[in-house]
């Protein structure tokens, strides 16, 4: 029967001047991989350290299985509650197997002696984080990974039934924070172990955990499952940034991403531009275009183009036709909404084919309609049309008052130039 | 698990080569304790080696020179062992009883006694006071440092208070000792510049189940100890009354080294360094480094006595000055070679 591990009712708590949790109330089953997510200072530490009864709580109550944390023996408490801390640190030279050893202090008897029990769940905690290797070694000497992992096995050697660990992978390269995840899910799986970790890795939680805890400002802003919980107008909200969630269509799973251009854009200069891209050639030219303050809209592209992804995430407006289909009537008839909106009209470095040499048409249209036109050099060398049509029509283009350009840089002079006239 | 892997687990981590190397190494360094006393006793101002036991002056020799022998061993253990433990308990290899003002304030309270008392009251007397006016100056130190910190004070601001009061203090006793009568100044001088002149049997046996007492305690503390190396915060999640050691720890450390002072006046070096050698030896863990701290520092302040007696006999120069001189430049190097093994600079 799966009860509840860990409950918070209406718990305030904090410092001597400061609060810091504000009325939270949650509970954790038995069994269950918990997130805890929020931005930096809105209490995740605070939130661990009035679990494991290191701070007491202003008013509320904090239960362990059902038993006020404060009332519990601190040994017992050991037993229920393990608490892997964002690094531990021993100043003097210890070996492995002397801090796991740790792990048994709170029954380790009044005479020092230590029970076979004892030796037993220290050699079981180090075989299960594949950390027996190490146990001559000191370990202040190991890898960043590694202490992570020694943490970790002295923590289990106390045979606790929950573990929380504050953001105790946040800092280790993705190939250890791989490995001790693992170790995380296997104890969660394998031996039913509750687990609340603290994590900045949105995407990574998403991926293992059962449910998340959302803190903002000492509150808890949400709980629930991942995909509930990772909604982007809530998350950008709390983190004060903007922020997407993806789904991989393949694997389902959720990934958080944060548009960090957006912070740099400049002031909008209310003028817009569509861009016609392809195969990646958009990319760079989106994010310089979205950088320097214009508007961007894109399109013609298929479905699975780089370009229609990348264009996605940033946010861009985009014309979509499916993969492997002719450009219909409904597509071309947006682009050219778009372009009558936009003030000029950019050809990227983009390779033209039978299949996208309507795009080429769509900027003869633009240019029809007294739009500027920007065409990349060099399309005789991306020309794959029969007979060299799309050659023939960018001449043409030129000839009628298309600019080409070059790099990035002179095209941004040209747009410009061009704006103000 | 079954019994098997255990056994094989078992067989690996606990009776490996450098279990057994640890082991030879403790009894060497035992046998290099009973080599170094057994030499000290023969070492004497009247002369190198065993005196004259027909005779009255030679029995009364040696029987000086085995109460010196246990004044040494009783005074270093005490130092070495209350620097095991204020390092231990503070997490910094500085921490030392000077540092925190222990060994100021048990000073202070010697100096007022031997002042202030005499005869029977002072000598019984003398390991009381010093260590009420330790454990006095110990509370101020905290207090200080505590200001302005939520809750818990920090190892900075605990020692540089602890300087702070440690060198208030000694400018008091300096005071008294200017104002003091002429005997009193030669007293307090004397008992300053540290000497194991053997004190009344009376004040000795009390000091004696003092120290033994204390290292015993410290000893039955000493694995909660190694779990307070990863600090007060993971001691507590991991079911350690985390403040309840770090109080029963200073107070044991501080009893140690009330005790030595009043026993044997301000020598220093003993309590900062030997715990760092004895560290580097046998490791940090607490429960093997605080009986054979003890038994290192005694043995070094017994050694160091011998030489400070014979070098310029019959002129003794005060132990504190051989503690430093002789044990520097040899420590040094020690922990030159094997700090790795002691602390993670």
């Amino acid at each position: 029967m799966e009860q509840a591990a860990l409950t918070f009712r209406e718990v305030s708590a904090g410092y001597k001047h400061r609060k810091v949790l504000d009325n939270v109330s949650f509970s954790v089953r038995e069994g269950e991989f918990v997130s805890l997510i929020g931005p930096n200072g809105c209490g995740k530490s605070t939130l661990l350290k009035t679990a494991a009864a290191l701070l007491k709580p202003l008013s509320g109550v904090v239960e362990l299985f059902g038993q006020d944390v404060h009332r519990i023996k601190p040994a017992l408490r050991a037993s229920l509650l393990g608490v892997v801390p964002q690094k531990i640190e021993s100043p003097m030279a210890f070996t492995v197997s002397q801090i796991v050893m740790n792990g048994r202090i709170s029954s380790i008897g009044r005479w020092g002696t230590i029970s076979s029990r004892d030796h037993d769940l220290v050699e079981r905690s180090m075989i299960y984080t594949d950390v027996l290797g190490l146990r001559e070694r000191y370990f202040t000497e190991l890898s960043g990974g590694e202490q992570q992992r020694v943490a970790l096995a002295m923590v289990l050697a106390q045979d606790p039934k929950i573990i929380m660990l504050d953001e105790s992978i946040s800092h280790l390269d993705i190939n250890h924070r791989q490995e001790v995840l693992q170790i995380l899910m296997n104890l969660n799986r394998e031996k039913q172990m509750t687990i609340l970790l603290v994590s900045h890795d949105l995407s990574l939680s998403a991926s293992i955990s059962d449910r998340f805890l959302l803190m903002d400002t000492g509150r808890l802003v949400k709980a629930g499952i991942p995909v509930e919980v990772l909604d982007p107008a809530l998350l950008s909200t709390v983190y004060n940034c903007d922020l997407r969630v993806q789904q991989d269509p393949y694997t389902g799973y959720l990934q958080v991403l944060g548009a960090v251009d957006s912070l740099n854009r400049r002031k909008n200069l209310n003028r817009s531009v569509h861009v016609i891209a392809g195969g990646g050639s958009g990319i760079e030219l989106y994010r310089r275009l979205l950088i320097e303050g214009y508007e961007v809209t894109t399109g013609v592209l298929n479905r699975l183009d780089s370009d229609a992804e990348a264009a996605r995430a940033l946010n861009i407006h985009v014309v979509l036709e499916q993969p492997f289909s002719p450009v219909g009537n409904d597509a071309i008839a947006e682009a050219v909404q778009m372009i009558d909106k936009a003030d000029a009209v950019i050809l990227s470095q983009v390779p033209i084919g039978s299949g996208n040499l309507v795009n080429l048409e769509l900027a003869s249209e633009a240019l029809k309609r007294g739009k500027t036109v920007l065409l990349a050099n060099g399309i005789a060398d991306r020309d794959y049309t029969e007979g060299k049509a799309a050659l023939q029509l960018v001449t043409r283009l030129m000839n009628d008052g298309a600019i080409g350009w070059q790099s990035i840089q002179e095209l941004m002079l040209q747009l410009q130039k061009h704006s103000h006239s | 698990m079954t019994t098997n892997d255990s056994e094989i687990c078992r067989d690996n981590s606990f009776t490996g080569r450098s279990l057994i190397n640890a082991g030879l190494r403790i009894v060497l360094f035992i046998a290099a304790v009973l080599f170094l006393l057994a030499i000290s006793m023969l070492l004497g101002p009247s002369g190198i080696g065993i005196p004259d036991l027909q005779s009255p002056s030679g029995s009364a020799i040696l029987s000086l020179r085995f109460s010196r022998l246990l004044m040494g061993l009783m005074t270093g253990a005490a130092l070495s062992a209350s620097g095991v433990v204020f390092q231990a308990l503070l997490r910094n290899p500085l921490a030392e009883p000077y540092v925190l003002g222990v060994s100021g304030g048990a000073g202070l309270g010697a100096t007022i006694s031997i002042l202030a008392g005499s005869g029977l009251f002072v000598s019984l007397g003398l390991p009381v006071v010093a260590f009420i006016a330790a454990v006095l100056t110990l509370m101020v130190v905290y207090l200080i440092a505590s200001q302005g910190s939520s809750g818990h004070p920090s190892v900075y601001s605990l020692i540089l208070s602890g300087v702070i009061v440690s060198s208030i203090c000694s400018s008091v006793i300096m005071f008294l000792v200017s104002t003091a009568s002429v005997e009193g100044m030669h007293n307090v001088i004397w008992w300053m510049l540290g000497s194991l002149q053997p004190v009344s049997s009376g004040q000795q046996l009390l000091s004696a189940a003092l120290i033994l007492g204390a290292l015993a305690g410290i000893w039955l503390l000493s694995p909660r100890l190694n779990a307070l190396a990863l600090g007060r915060e993971m001691a507590h999640y991991q079911g350690l009354h985390a403040d309840f050691v770090l109080v029963v720890g200073l107070l044991f450390a501080t009893l140690l080294a009330a005790t030595a002072v009043s026993l044997s006046g301000m020598i220093g070096f003993v309590g900062l360094i030997v715990p760092h050698v004895m560290r580097a030896f046998f490791g940090p863990d607490n429960r093997k480094l605080v009986p054979l701290a003890a038994l290192g520092g005694g043995t070094f302040l017994v050694v160091c006595d011998a030489l400070a007696r014979t070098l310029l006999a019959p002129i003794e120069i005060p132990v504190g000055v051989v503690t430093a001189l002789a044990g520097g430049p040899f420590f040094l190097i020690i922990l030159q070679r094997r700090m790795k093994q002691a602390w993670i600079a």
